[in-house]
């Protein structure tokens, strides 16, 4: 735990307790989403989903990297992971998504993936908006993930063909608004 | 449509098996069933048995995600119940 790092952030008048729980709902909700994207991977066959296979993959590896970058700032600000992973996953911030009923339906599959990535906007939002000028560490991570989640948000909108495209897959390293945190 | 007190709201919190039900612009909803209301809270933030119409203007959501709960009633602006101030 980071003593003196927790004390300015509570003098600064952030409810560090809330906080944390917030930080460990918004871990939980990315360590979900990247078991759904796992099973997704798999069942993303066919002419349809091996199109868009690609781009989950690397929504999915991001979304464990946001995983790994929270995890520190909970412990620094003196918080801690649930002792059982049940616990951990019913806390989740995001509903967590599951395989449609018929797991060739990728329009469903995109569906699910595109609102859980809405979900994770509002969250971090949230969360900047409850640190700005105040704790500075945990606004420049919330930031950074919520970088990375409008883009996934806006890969998934885009396949869903709700509006024309701004956005293209990634290009480079995975993470590029996340990866400071993860050196 | 069912009328509720504020304290009949009140004491839907979500806490111990009790219902948990959200006042928002004059309206209940029963949130009991939702992953996201588990045990009367809401993201850390919000608590049900409230009526939460003013805490709503700073979600990062619209009422859209509230208005797709189920309707228990409507919301009477004061308690019922004796008087205080009676002699």
């Amino acid at each position: 735990m980071a003593k003196v790092a927790r004390e300015m952030v509570e003098k600064a008048g952030v409810n560090v307790d809330q906080l944390l729980e917030l930080l460990v709902k918004n871990a939980a909700a990315e360590l979900t989403t990247y078991y759904y994207y796992t099973i997704l991977r798999v069942n993303l066959i066919g002419l349809d989903g091996e199109g868009i296979k690609e781009i989950a993959e690397v929504a999915r590896i991001e979304d464990r990297n946001h995983f790994e970058a929270l995890v520190p700032r909970i412990y620094e600000l003196g918080g801690k992971l649930p002792e059982c992973m049940k616990a951990f996953h019913d806390t989740s911030a995001c509903p967590p998504a599951r395989l449609p009923e018929d797991p060739r339906d990728i329009r469903a599959m995109l569906q699910m993936l595109v609102e859980a990535e809405r979900c994770a906007v509002r969250g971090y939002t949230h969360i900047c908006n409850m640190t700005a000028g105040k704790d500075h560490r945990t606004y420049d991570l919330a930031l950074a993930i919520l970088n990375e989640e409008i883009e996934h948000e806006s890969w998934f909108s885009e396949f869903l063909g709700e509006g024309p495209s701004g956005h293209f897959m990634r290009r480079g390293e995975t993470s590029p608004f996340v990866s400071k945190f993860l050196k | 449509m069912r009328e509720i007190t504020l304290d009949e709201l009140r004491a839907a919190d979500g806490q111990e098996g009790r219902p948990a039900w959200i006042g928002y612009a004059g309206r209940v909803y029963d949130v009991t069933g939702s992953f996201l209301w588990q045990r009367g809270s809401h993201q850390a933030l919000h608590k049900a048995g409230r009526d939460l119409t003013v805490e709503l203007e700073a979600a990062p959501h619209g009422a859209e995600f509230v208005e797709r709960f189920p309707v228990v009633g409507q919301l009477i602006p004061r308690s019922t119940g004796g008087s205080t101030c009676g002699r």
